[in-house]
Formats: C-alpha cells, structure tokens, sequence
C-alpha cells in the first residue's frame, strides 16, 4: 500500500493567528518572495512561503512539526519585502505561540498564559500574593527592629525561603519542560530522518547562540540580534552569579553582603548591567519601526514585560540596599521575587519556551541534515 | 433645417489608443484635433520589436496607421504639443495648447545634411537612452511627420552648422514656444504609460547592474532600429548572453511597488524568450514567475514557448540580484514547486516591469476622475473618456478596442452642442 498522509486543517487556526496579530496571513499569494530574502532559510528546506501556506490551510499540527518554524528569528527581511504585506515574521511568531501553547504540559497552563491579554494581573500577581502571604504568615513583612546599617537581604527574608520555594518551582517547570520537550523532538522526529548524536549536535547549537551567529544574518532586524545577545548573556551572568553566591555562602563561608570590589560582586552588576542595557534595547526595538521589529501580540509584551520588571525590580533591591532605604527595600525585593517566580513558572508556556524550543529544533537540523549551510 | 456643426473633439495623446480613438471619431465624421508631446506619433508601440497578437514589427501596423492620419480631413494632428490648460464651458472644454519652438518646420525634408555636421550628441530619448545621437535627428526610421527633430539643450554655444548645412532653411534655432486655444465637445485622454523605473528595485539589480535591464530595454535590444542594430548583446561588455533571466512581477503586484498587475509582461517575456531563442539558440533562458497570466489565446503562446529546448520556467519570485563570478549575475530564488532555493547564474536579467499611467508622474492641467493607482476613470458629465493604458494596463489588442469604444462615448457626449 502506497504511503498516505493525511491532512488535519484546522479551520479556528486563521482565528486564532488574527488573535495574536497575524491576521494578514490571507494576504500571502505565495510568490516566495519571503524565502529567496531570507538569510536563515537553508537551501533544501526554505522558509517561510511554504510555512505561510501551511497556516492558511490551518493545518497546525504539521506546522508544529517543522523545525523551520524556530529557525526563523523573525529577521523580518521577509516581512519588508513582502508584496502583500501578508507580515510572514509575525504569522511565525504567532505560529511559534500556538505551538508553544498546543505542546503545553499540562494543558489548561499552557492556555492560561496564551491568555496572557487577559490574565497577565493573575500571573503576575498570583506569585505575588503568595509572596505576600509567606512573608506576612511567617512575620517577615516588615523590617526587624534590630536592623544595622550595612545589613543584607537574608536578615529580611531568610534564605530557606528562597530555597524552600525556588528549588521546588524549578523541579517543576523542569519536569513541564521535559514533557513539552519530548513531545516536539517526538513530532520533529516524525517529519525527518536524523542520524548522529544528541549531545554531539547539541554543543555545536549551543556554540551558535552563545555568539547568536544565525541571528547576525539577519538584515531587517539586525538591531534586535545585538539586544537579544546582552540580554541572553546578562541572564547567563546572574545564574552563574547565583551560583557562585551558594559556593560562596556555603563552602568559602563568605560574609553577606560582598562588597562591591569582591569577584562575584563585579560578576553580578556586569551581568545586571548587561540586563539592563539588553532590556532597553528590545523595549527600544519594540517601539521603533513596527514593519522590521513585528508586530508585538500580547504574549510578546507578557514575556518582555516580565523579564524587564524583573531586571527593573533586581537593579532597584541592590541600589536600595546600598541607599540603607530597608522599607522600601523589602517592598521592591518581595515583588522582585514574585516577577522573578512569574518568570520561572511561565517557562514553559510563555515566549520565554522558544529558548527549549528553538533550541531542540536547531539540534534536529543538523542531525536531519535540512540545516546545510548556503 | 440642419444642426450645428458639433465642434471638434480632443484627442490627448498619438499613441496607439489616441491614433484610435481620433481615427474612429473622424472617420464617424467628428473633427478631431489630435494632440502629441513628443515630435512624432505611435508612442510606445512604436518602441516595441514585434507586438502580440501576430508578432509583426509595429512599423507596418503603424504606416497604415498615419497613412489614414493624413488621408482624413477631419483629423488635425498637433506634435510636440501640450495641454497648456482646460476650463469647462457649456458646450465642452476651452482648451489652451503649448507648443513646443519648431527648431526644425515642415520645410524638412529628412536629407539628414544636418546630421552630419551636427557636433552634439544626446541620449537617444527613443532607444531609452541607450545609445547616444545626434542632437539634430531624425527621431527614429518610422517618424511620421517625417521631419527631424532638435535638442536646442545640447546645442554648443554659437553653434550653426546644421543652419548652414540645410539647403531648405528648414531650421530656424531661435524659434520660440507658441500657445493657441480651441473649443472642444469632449476630451479624450490616451496619455499612455511609462515603465516602472529600474531604479526603484535596487534589491533586484535595477539601476545598479549594469546588465539587468528591463523589458522595454529589451525590446529596443530586438529591435533593428535599436542601440544594437537588433543583436541582443549585454550592455557591459557587448558579449552575447548564454543565460538569460526573465524575472517577471519586478515591481508589479507589489504593494511596495505598483500593486497592480500590468497584465501584459507575461506574454512580453514569452515574446521575448523566443527573440533570445532566435537570436542564440544555444542560450538558456528561465522565466521566472508568480502565475503565468496568458488568458484566453494566448494560453497557446505559453505552451509554444514553454515548450522550447533551453527555455526552463520556474515558478517563484527572484528575491534578490547581485554581481556574481565570472561577471554573471547571481539570482536568488525559491523555487516553489520543487520546494528549494536556487542560486542560479545569468549574464543577463529582465525585469518584467509593470506599465505605470504617464499621468502618475506627468501632471495633465484637466480635472480628472482617476483611482488610487492614477489611471483615468470616464466622467461623461464632464465629458473626458479614458483610452488605453492611461485608463487601465492593457495590450495593444484591448487597446484599439478600448480606444473605440472611449471614441463612441466622446462622439455621444458631444453630441447636438
């Protein structure tokens, strides 16, 4: 029997698309256009003319599928040069939501912060509120009487809180992420044959975004690519700050605070630093020239809005804290931990995922071989 | 008892249309006063190297054309002629007319002594400043009226020898613009078109290469009375090309662009994929497309040509041109059938580029109807007709019967005044 396949439209996915503002999708007269521009697009597998056909068909599952969906770093060469206006780069961005939202573990989580339009204020503020709550119950909601100047942070909220919360959520969105994970390696792996090993395609895709050599290629967005990269590497730098600290506070049995000269001191406002100049960046693209940077749907804005309150509110809790302003202080800090959970539990269902996502997907193109160079 | 005499009827515009549209006028017995910017009639057909639907050179279509001119005596023909201004009257339109000093007047006899002694040289506005010619000229070998022409512009200072030369004192260089009015019934507009400029698609080569030319370029490449003498040869070097690329929708059906479709470069392309196959057989030569647009007939003509060794179609947009090895043009291009990227080579591209209405970029002191792409909508109110291309892109087939049709409506409206 000759292989057949069969073809799944979904007729709510053009609904959906205008939902989160790819409602030009109809426009795409299939010129391809869009991947004779694109610097991404590799030659035996383009993107994204075939992509856009794929989302007018409403056929979803094959697009979650495809591993160029995350390829594309939404350059938006395609979206300038695009003869219809038909915006390719933001019918792949809000594809790359769907996704997201369709390979959710658990689901109803992954719907939730689809929503992101309407529950942002649960999002935001349900980790809040539980903040609030443990540190009200627990009598840590104010500053303690006793308090000296040059005081750090563990004096108003003890560590174990931290750890007591922190480490279980991570367990958590890491389990959620793993599930989600293997549900798109499983699908990738439906629509290509790969040869070789994970790990030995890993380190190659890791070394590419840790200089982001593919989003260089981009040309109509190519302000984004130096942004996105301070930013990745100042969140790289507060983790292996973080990191540090425990080493630091458990086995060098270090003081708290460090003062500002010591190494891991200097590594924590480099890295802030580089938060704050990256964050400004994208906010700054954001509000530019609308056709090169995209269009920006609610679950764009959730996911930068979050990353610059924590980055807003981290900056702040030190600057407090070096001003001996405690009140004020352990106000900032208790949002800063709630932005800083929001951030953490939405990982998987947020736009914060295209880093798993992407991630895997750049892997399976080499092993499958579609990735070959131009 | 009798009517009045209708007065005569405007015609703007001795392209194909307006050569129509006055012929059918007078001919149904309304005097047509028939105005033209440049020195000689037949527009852009004129420039063409065969034309659809019989691919014979324009030049013979043409003579019978200015032959039924001069044998009507009810047509006036007024070349290097443009409308000054238009008020509306009761009756029509009062119309004021510019014309253009007749450096050279009907005393020429096209001998060419002056050619000869003429020291300057001009872009040939004919060959689309391809070539360069004499400052005093013949405007190109099927110029009707049959009379030379002078660009006073590129004359040098103090400069006389074509006066001298010119046995028929023919040639008066210090003659001036002149203005006259007429009444008219009704007005019909057939202003013609113009290409999309090459240099508005830089990404694809245009304007910056210098071997990506354009359709109409390469017509005039065809062409016997062209800047080649008919060899179709690449602008750089002269090499004859042995890759030839056709990339169709260059700045058409773009809404960066002219978003419309100009509804003839398909079959242009075709046409001419058969003057390179003619030429060079051994050339190849890929058409690349959006859709093949051939309706009705000429879905036969896509076959034929489609259906020729060396001749290759490939359904997808050319992204990008740029210099490429061996001083060959790379073409980027998605390949949508196939589902792949081409990186092909061609030592030289067309741009198929879309018609774009004259009245777009030249202003016309008339109160017109038009639409958001400047094309000339009919007011019979206040009786201007639009024919040909001003009025929407068309081949020279629609054309005639379109400028027939705008004569009839023109005739009706003037009608009993």
């Amino acid at each position: 029997m000759a292989a057949t396949s069969v073809l799944l439209p979904s007729a709510d996915l053009r609904q959906e698309l205008t939902r989160r503002g790819a409602g030009d999708v109809g426009k795409c007269y299939q010129c391809a256009t869009c991947s004779s521009v694109c610097e991404l697009a590799p030659t035996q597998s383009p993107f994204p003319r075939r992509q856009m056909l794929l989302a007018q068909w409403g056929l979803l599952d094959r697009l979650a599928a495809d591993p160029a969906v995350w390829l594309c770093h939404q350059c938006n060469d395609c979206t300038v040069r695009c003869p219809r206006d038909a915006k390719p780069g933001d019918v792949l961005q809000a594809v790359r939501s769907l996704v997201i939202e369709k390979l959710a573990f658990p689901a109803f989580l992954g719907r939730f912060v689809a929503k992101a339009r309407a529950t942002w204020p649960l999002l935001l503020g349900l980790p809040l509120l539980f903040w609030v709550a443990l540190l009200g119950l627990t009598g840590h909601l104010g500053v303690p009487a006793d308090l000296q100047a040059g005081w750090a942070y563990e004096q108003l909220v003890p560590h174990v809180f931290i750890y007591g919360v922190f480490f279980p959520v991570a367990g958590w969105v890491l389990l959620a992420s793993v599930v989600s994970g293997r549900r798109f390696w499983k699908l990738l792996g439906s629509g290509g044959q790969r040869t070789g090993s994970f790990v030995g395609a890993l380190a190659p895709a890791l070394g590419e975004i840790a200089v982001h050599r593919r989003f260089g290629r981009c040309g109509a967005a190519k302000p984004r690519q130096l942004g996105h990269l301070t930013l990745l590497w100042g969140f790289v730098g507060a983790a292996v700050t973080s990191g540090l600290l425990i080493v630091g506070m458990y086995i060098q049995h270090l003081a708290m605070p460090l003062p500002l000269s010591h190494p891991y001191k200097i590594l924590g406002n480099v890295s802030g630093a580089l938060l704050v100049v990256g964050g400004a960046m994208l906010v700054g693209n954001r509000l530019g020239d609308r056709k090169a940077s995209g269009t920006s749907s609610a679950f764009d804005s959730f996911f930068l809005g979050v990353v610059v309150l924590v980055i807003a509110t981290g900056m702040t809790v030190e600057l407090a804290r070096l001003a001996d302003a405690a009140s004020f202080a352990l106000t900032i800090y208790v949002v800063h931990l709630g932005a800083v959970m929001t951030l953490f539990l939405t990982f998987p269902y947020s736009k914060f995922a295209h880093m798993l996502y992407r991630t895997l997907a750049m892997v399976h193109a080499r092993l499958s071989g579609v990735d070959s160079p131009r | 008892m009798s009517e009045p005499k209708p007065r005569p009827m405007l015609v703007i515009g001795a392209g194909i249309a307006g050569i129509t549209a006055a012929l059918e006028a007078a001919e149904a017995g309304r005097e047509v006063v028939l105005v033209e910017r440049e020195a000689s009639v037949g527009g852009r057909v004129l420039r063409t190297h065969h034309y659809f639907p019989k691919l014979c050179p324009p030049s013979c279509g043409m003579e019978i054309n200015t032959r039924r001119l001069e044998r009507n005596p009810r047509i006036t023909v007024l070349t290097a002629t443009t409308v000054a201004g238009a008020n509306r009257t009761t009756g029509g339109w009062s119309v004021t007319l510019n014309h253009a000093p007749a450096y050279v007047n009907s005393r020429c006899t096209a001998c060419g002594e002056c050619q000869a002694v003429c020291p300057a040289k001009v872009a040939d506005p004919f060959n689309l400043g391809m070539c360069q010619v004499p400052a005093i000229r013949l405007p190109h070998p099927n110029a009707w009226p049959k009379r030379f022409v002078l660009d006073r512009s590129a004359c040098p200072a103090d400069c006389r020898a074509c006066v001298d030369a010119c046995r028929y004192g023919a040639i008066d260089l210090a003659a001036t613009p002149t203005t006259s009015t007429l009444e008219v019934s009704a007005i019909v507009v057939a202003t013609g078109w113009q290409p999309y400029p090459l240099d508005k698609l830089p990404e694809l080569g245009g304007g910056v290469l210098s071997d990506v030319i354009s359709n109409v370029q390469m017509e005039r490449l065809a062409a016997a009375s062209g800047p080649t003498g008919g060899k179709i040869l690449r602008p750089s070097d002269g090499k004859a090309p042995t890759r030839v690329a056709f990339v169709q929708c260059a700045g058409s059906r773009d809404v960066n662009h002219l978003p419309y479709c100009s509804g003839v470069c398909c079959l242009a392309s075709l046409k001419q994929a058969m003057y390179v196959k003619e030429q060079l057989p051994e050339a190849e030569v890929t058409i690349y497309y959006i859709d093949r647009r051939t309706p009705g007939r000429n879905e036969d003509f896509l076959l034929k040509a489609a259906g020729m060794a060396g001749v290759r179609l490939v359904k997808g947009k050319v992204g990008k041109v740029v210099q490429g090895e061996n001083s060959q043009l790379a073409l980027t291009v998605e390949d949508a059938e196939a589902g792949q990227l081409l990186h092909d080579r061609a030592d030289l591209v067309v741009l198929a580029t879309g018609m774009m209405p004259n009245l777009a970029t030249i202003p016309l002191p008339l109160e017109l109807c038009r639409d958001t792409d400047a094309f000339v909508l009919d007011d019979s109110k206040g009786r201007i007709f639009a024919a040909g291309v001003a009025r929407r892109p068309e081949d020279v087939a629609a054309t005639v019967r379109d400028a027939t049709g705008a004569a009839a409506k023109a005739l009706a409206a003037g009608r009993g005044v």
